[in-house]
């Protein structure tokens, strides 16, 4: 059994298909980037997993239940959703003592998980004071009341300055491989989470794109050298002729496997062509990436300046 | 047990409660002043629109005002449910319980107790101010008799009564600025309305304020106001109970168990 099972899961507001037929598992152990563009139906999958909302079909399972089915729900899924769900009047404490009293845990655990994050100095403090980066850590503290073993995070490192991002990726893989935890994190940004996870799942206007171990996705060979000349008639056989498998693009764009760069400059000079780029392509989950992303401007700026949830701009 | 605990923990880690017991006994101060100050004082050879200070009817009435803290109560109940959907703090609360007719429950339980420190504070202010006027004015002080104690142990049920209401409401209509304007509309305007007007008054005791006041029925002459129209008190309570629970069980089925993005 996965510790997150997500099977055909399907959610519609309205006539808006917010997700469309998405279907993976998290393991144990494992960190999982849950990736796409803004508006893609990341958040309505991660709340359709929480029991926050209602899937139209499929399943959404954690441990191999229905959230509402999980009898302390805490003490087996550690969630961090949108940086907002505080009320502005209380203590970070007092926050995380609700939380505990309800779920029936420790009052003292409060005071440890604020401690946990790096929060135990503004424990005192009302939460209408802090900023977007501590709401993030008050959001993982409540996470960690329960010492579950499955977390979902939902855009964990918006708000977050950089020192703040490199603790989080730390923190998450500290969870997964020390600790056995499954998480899964959804991030619109690739760069936030490559280097922390193990597998990728990437989803584009509600359906899933690409899944696979990040080895898997950013090896498939090695990533092939951009050359852009003014002269690809002449440049390209040359390239070919020295061994190089040669992929022609548009805008005098050469695509080459094969060769070194170095190689290839000498290749450029003995032609004497001129040539305006030469560089590693990037890598081919980054590619897959941005070509999603690019092609969801509006969206994009929809969310970020409205701060909705996914569901409610997907277009 | 514990989502009680942790309902009243939510109303207490915020400032809410407290300035609402302010303005509440500031605006039943103002009251009492009023009722006292023009009682038995004849105007123009008009009867006096209060019973004099010495007499039964006087402590009866005075008693009585004390429900007038019903809508801030009601007000209360709507925020403890409104409080969560403008904060988003319900997102967290249906993580720690995700069978959401519990949360619910333990608001309208969490109600009970609220509603009844505040009637006792509001109890409080009304005998530190009916003891002097009575004593001072001459009078004998009702304590178990004279239908004191149903009227002040009925004041104590309207106003947990109405706080369960205003839960019932909140948990109904989720936008807290609404769910207060339909309060207050609903209690200045639309049930004054229908319990003064004598042809309306059949149907005004069903409503939540005709009900509270049956609770209370100082069962004196008022002039031109008559109560005789009201249901027995239990029923009062019985009617008012009705709304809290009905509205809360409708919001259970319907609104709170809408997707939360």
């Amino acid at each position: 059994m996965s510790a997150i099972e997500v099977s055909d899961l399907r959610k519609s507001f309205g006539t808006v298909k917010a997700v469309d037929g998405v279907s993976f598992t998290v393991e144990a152990g494992t960190v999982t980037g849950y990736l796409g563009p803004n508006g893609a139906g990341k958040t309505t999958t991660l709340r359709c997993l929480l029991g926050l909302v209602t899937p139209t079909a499929g399943t959404a399972l954690v441990n191999g239940r229905r959230y509402a089915d999980l009898g302390h729900p805490l003490t087996e899924v550690g969630a961090v959703l949108e940086a907002t769900g505080f009320h502005p009047d209380r203590t970070a404490l007092n926050h995380l003592r609700i939380m505990c009293t309800a779920a029936g845990l420790p009052l003292q655990r409060a005071a440890e998980a604020l401690e946990q994050v790096g929060l135990a100095d503004v424990a005192g403090k009302r939460v209408g004071g802090f900023s977007l980066g501590m709401r993030q850590r008050l959001g993982l503290a409540a996470a960690l009341l329960g010492h579950p073993k499955v977390f979902i995070l939902d855009e964990p490192a918006n708000g977050l300055d950089p020192a703040g991002i490199q603790w989080l990726r730390g923190f998450l893989r500290f969870l997964a491989h020390e600790q056995g935890a499954a998480v899964l994190v959804s991030s619109h940004v690739l760069a936030e989470v490559e280097q922390t996870v193990d597998n990728v799942v990437i989803i584009a206007r509600g359906r899933l794109v690409r899944q696979g171990s990040l080895a898997e996705l950013t090896s498939g060979g090695q990533t092939p050298i951009r050359v852009r000349t003014l002269d690809p008639g002449r440049l390209g056989p040359a390239l070919e002729r020295a061994g190089g498998e040669v992929e022609p693009a548009a805008d005098g764009l050469l695509r080459v496997r094969g060769l070194e760069a170095e190689r290839i400059g000498r290749i450029v000079l003995e032609e004497q062509v001129v040539v305006t780029e030469l560089a590693q392509e990037r890598s081919d989950l980054q590619r897959v990436f941005l070509e999603l992303t690019e092609g969801e401007p509006v969206g994009q700026t929809v969310e970020q300046t409205a701060g909705q949830s996914e569901g409610a701009t997907v277009a | 047990m514990k989502l009680i605990r942790a309902e009243l923990l939510k109303l207490f880690t915020t400032r809410l409660w407290w300035i609402m017991l302010i303005v509440l006994l500031g605006y039943l101060a103002m009251v009492l002043g009023v009722v006292i100050a023009f009682a038995g004082m004849e105007s123009g050879g008009a009867a006096p629109p209060f019973p004099a200070r010495d007499t039964p009817e006087f402590q009866r009435i005075v008693w009585g005002q004390a429900t007038g803290g019903g809508i801030l109560v009601a007000v209360l109940g709507v925020t403890m449910m409104t409080t969560e959907y403008r904060y988003q703090t319900i997102t967290g609360t249906f993580l720690v319980t995700p069978r959401r007719s519990r949360v619910v429950a333990a608001k309208l339980g969490a109600g009970v107790l609220v509603g009844l420190v505040f009637g006792l504070a509001i109890l409080l202010l009304f005998a530190l101010a009916v003891v002097p006027a009575v004593l001072l004015s001459g009078g004998e002080l009702l304590v178990t008799d004279g239908g004191i104690p149903r009227i002040v142990s009925g004041v104590l049920a309207t106003l947990v009564l109405y706080t369960l209401f205003g839960i019932g409401v909140g948990a109904l209509v989720r936008n807290q600025i609404v769910a207060i304007v339909a309060v207050a509309v609903w209690m200045f305007v639309l049930e004054p309305l229908v319990n003064a007007v004598p042809a309306l008054q059949p149907v005004g005791r069903w409503t939540p304020a005709g009900a509270a006041s049956a609770l209370t029925n100082p069962q004196a002459d008022l002039g031109p106001v008559s109560l005789d129209y009201l249901l027995p008190a239990w029923a009062g309570a019985a009617v008012l109970l009705g709304y809290a629970l009905v509205f809360a069980a409708v919001a259970s089925l319907t609104t709170v168990r809408r997707d939360i993005t």
